[in-house]
């Protein structure tokens, strides 16, 4: 009986093609949306623990604005302090060096986001003054040359990042070209390759999309007045990070006379930051498809309304050859689900389809999962089954001489 | 026993102001292997009792016995049961579903029952091979003939091989031709031992059947017993004879004009109804004509 179903179903929504899409159109959008948010979150996630995680657990974040706590035991981090001028500065950076706890500082100063090859110019990369140590912290792998040195401190060189090297230079090697920083030339000294990609911890800036120059330099583009987003700190070997925490923020506090208008982050602190703000995102934008899906659930059950008022005849006569109400309820659920399971299919490829465009047009590396997807057939099985649940009642329960004589 | 039996069966529609009284009392009792033919005027309440016998629908009063058990108080579930395996119904419109091809419309109380696909195509095929139709078994209905379409109706009302073939006026939509086709095949499985009840307004077909009944205004006001190939008496009195009324009886009224149906309740003078007819009976009757 239960294939009989399938193929009644499958033939009264082929009969009405159009109609069917459209009104899976709702589910489908719902359902894509889900998925690519939730990929998306995840391949962001992924991306920024595997860089925190490189840089190892002995890496100290200092960042401006301070986290707040709303009484629960979970920390946010105010998300406006990165909107406003760093509290971070260079007096900062030089009195964490001089304390015994600490091995490497090195600032990231963000100084502009467009650079040049002298013609074509780029307005989505991070310009990023830092010291050579960053080089110990990152550890990236070069496609060209290799990252600048203590000895380069005072020289107008640059390390770029891979897209930023095929964008400005084509295919060609970038080693000795000339990048240009706010009407600055600075040489090409190295070339990160693509995979070294992910983010510099938290800050979320794409390594394939940064340039780096030396501090002094970037400090003199921009007259001194430096913006440093955050510090990375490696405590020194055998120092508990603990101790190298609590002494940066003893120091930082001496430097503000008591106003802590900053954090400081361990790696893990770090980690569970960063996941709490892709979670958040994430939830308020499954909220939002998940409001699609309602929509879209109504409108499932509106077109099976209709649908029902206009087969009433063949339910009259399909209760007159012997079909029972619960046989009647059954055929018409199995519509509603053949629409919802079908939208939510429609909907998985479609994000495939949208995967396999980010992928290759954006510098976002959306994460094919699994359990998102399955979760997504099981919700449209549930949408299907509560929004056909009524049209399929008001069919099955039709008086069956009523229903002969309807057209 | 008895395949068909009613006893007081009455069908009340409406509620206080709008009340109907479509079946008033019936008794009337239907052996295995009979043709019954209905006849009567429109909305004297032939299709409310096919309704009832093919358990479409409930007495309001009285007991329906099918094959000696009491089957007007079932629940829904039961009766469609009953009606899957029981009852086949051929109407005046076909009622085959326009998206199912023949095959399918012909298998579809099979899958009902739960039968596999590949049993109940198989079955359905002899059956279409029975009536001849078997070539056109992947023919949507819409590309089939009237006689053809009412003869993959009856071969669907056939296939669960029921033990009633309720019919509602199946020629009434066919030329005399098909009606020639159609009216054979029903004689065919008449003579082959099946019971078909048949409303009809066609007097013609009265020739099939071995028992006609006369209905008007809710109650069976005569019937008669006819040999096969014979036209019923009263079908002819009705309808093939002159109109006996005059133009006074059109100036009289409605009542008047009624006493060219068969039946003595609307005369002036109503007299002892056939059969034993309570008192009761006749007061109502009376009541009616008075109306």
């Amino acid at each position: 009986m239960f294939s009989g179903n399938v193929k009644t179903a499958i033939n009264s929504l082929r009969s009405a093609k159009w109609r069917s899409l459209l009104t899976m159109l709702g589910i489908i959008i719902g359902i894509s949306s889900v998925v690519t948010v939730v990929s998306l979150g995840e391949g962001l996630k992924q991306q920024v623990v595997g860089q925190i995680n490189s840089l190892g657990s002995d890496v100290l974040t200092v960042r401006p604005g301070k986290l707040v706590s709303d009484g629960s035991a979970k920390e946010k981090l105010n998300l406006l302090a990165f909107l406003s001028t760093s509290t971070l500065s260079e007096q900062d950076v030089t009195s964490i060096s001089k304390l015994p706890s600490v091995g490497a500082v090195v600032p990231i100063d963000f100084v502009t986001n467009s650079a040049s090859n002298g013609g074509q110019r780029l307005d989505n990369v991070s310009v990023l003054g830092t010291s050579s140590e960053l080089n110990d912290i990152l550890r990236p792998k070069m496609d060209f040359g290799g990252f600048f040195t203590k000895d380069n401190a005072g020289d107008n060189v640059a390390v770029i990042g891979a897209a930023v090297a095929t964008q400005l230079f084509g295919g060609v090697n970038p080693i000795g070209h000339s990048v240009n920083v706010l009407g600055q030339d600075f040489v090409v000294r190295g070339a990160i390759n693509p995979s070294a990609g992910g983010l510099i911890s938290a800050q979320q800036t794409d390594l394939n999309y940064t340039v780096f120059l030396p501090f002094e330099p970037a400090k003199a583009l921009v007259d001194g007045k430096v913006n440093i987003s955050q510090i990375l700190i490696r405590a020194k070997t055998g120092v508990n990070p603990d101790a190298a925490v609590a002494d940066v923020q003893k120091t930082l506090l001496q430097n503000r006379s008591g106003t802590e208008d900053f954090t400081v982050l361990k790696q893990d602190q770090l980690l569970e930051l960063t996941g709490g703000v892709v979670n958040t995102a994430t939830g308020f934008v499954t909220g939002l498809a998940a409001v699609a899906l309602l929509v879209g659930g109504i409108g499932i059950m509106d077109i099976m309304l209709v649908s029902v008022s206009e087969r009433t005849r063949e339910i009259g006569i399909r209760k007159a050859i012997g079909a029972t109400n619960r046989q009647i309820l059954s055929q018409f659920l199995t519509e509603g689900l053949a629409l919802t399971i079908g939208g939510g299919f429609i909907g998985i490829i479609v994000s495939l389809l949208i995967f396999v465009l980010l992928r290759l047009y954006t510098g976002l590396h959306p994460v094919i999962n699994a359990p998102v997807m399955i979760l997504a057939v099981v919700v449209s099985i549930v949408v299907g089954i509560i929004f056909s649940v009524a049209p399929a009642l008001k069919a099955a329960r039709k008086d069956p001489i009523v229903a002969l004589r309807g057209e | 026993m008895a395949l068909i039996e009613l006893q007081e069966v009455s069908k009340i529609f409406g509620f206080g102001e709008a009340t109907t009284l479509a079946l008033d009392e019936i008794n009337l009792s239907v052996e295995k292997g009979e043709f019954l033919a209905i006849m009567g005027p429109s909305g004297c309440g032939k299709t409310t009792l096919m309704n009832i016998i093919g358990l479409l629908d409930r007495p309001s009063h009285g007991k329906y016995l099918l094959e000696g058990r009491d089957s007007s108080r079932l629940r829904a579930g039961r009766q469609a049961k009953l009606r899957r395996d029981r009852i086949g119904f051929v109407f005046q419109f076909y009622n085959l579903l326009p998206r199912l091809n023949v095959l399918d419309n012909v298998a579809l109380p099979l899958a009902y029952r739960g039968m596999t696909p590949v049993r109940r195509a198989k079955r359905a095929s002899d059956i279409l091979e029975l009536i001849g139709l078997r070539d056109r078994e992947y023919f949507l209905p819409k590309h089939l003939s009237g006689g053809q379409t009412q003869r993959v109706a009856i071969a669907r009302a056939l296939i669960n091989n029921p033990s009633i073939i309720i019919a509602d006026e199946p020629t009434g939509n066919l030329d005399s031709h098909d009606s020639k086709v159609v009216m054979e095949l029903f004689a065919d499985l008449h003579r082959s031992g099946h019971t078909i009840l048949m409303v009809t307004h066609n007097p013609e077909l009265t020739r099939y059947a071995s028992r006609v009944i006369y209905m008007r205004d809710g109650m069976v006001v005569e019937e008669e017993s006819t040999s096969i190939g014979a036209i019923a008496k009263g079908a002819l009195r009705t309808y093939l004879r002159k109109r006996k009324t005059t133009e006074e009886d059109v100036l009289a009224g409605v009542s008047a004009l009624l006493k060219d149906v068969p039946g003595k309740a609307m005369t002036s003078e109503p007299k002892a109804k056939p059969k034993s007819k309570s008192k009761k009976r006749s007061r109502r009757a009376l009541r009616k004509a008075r109306r």
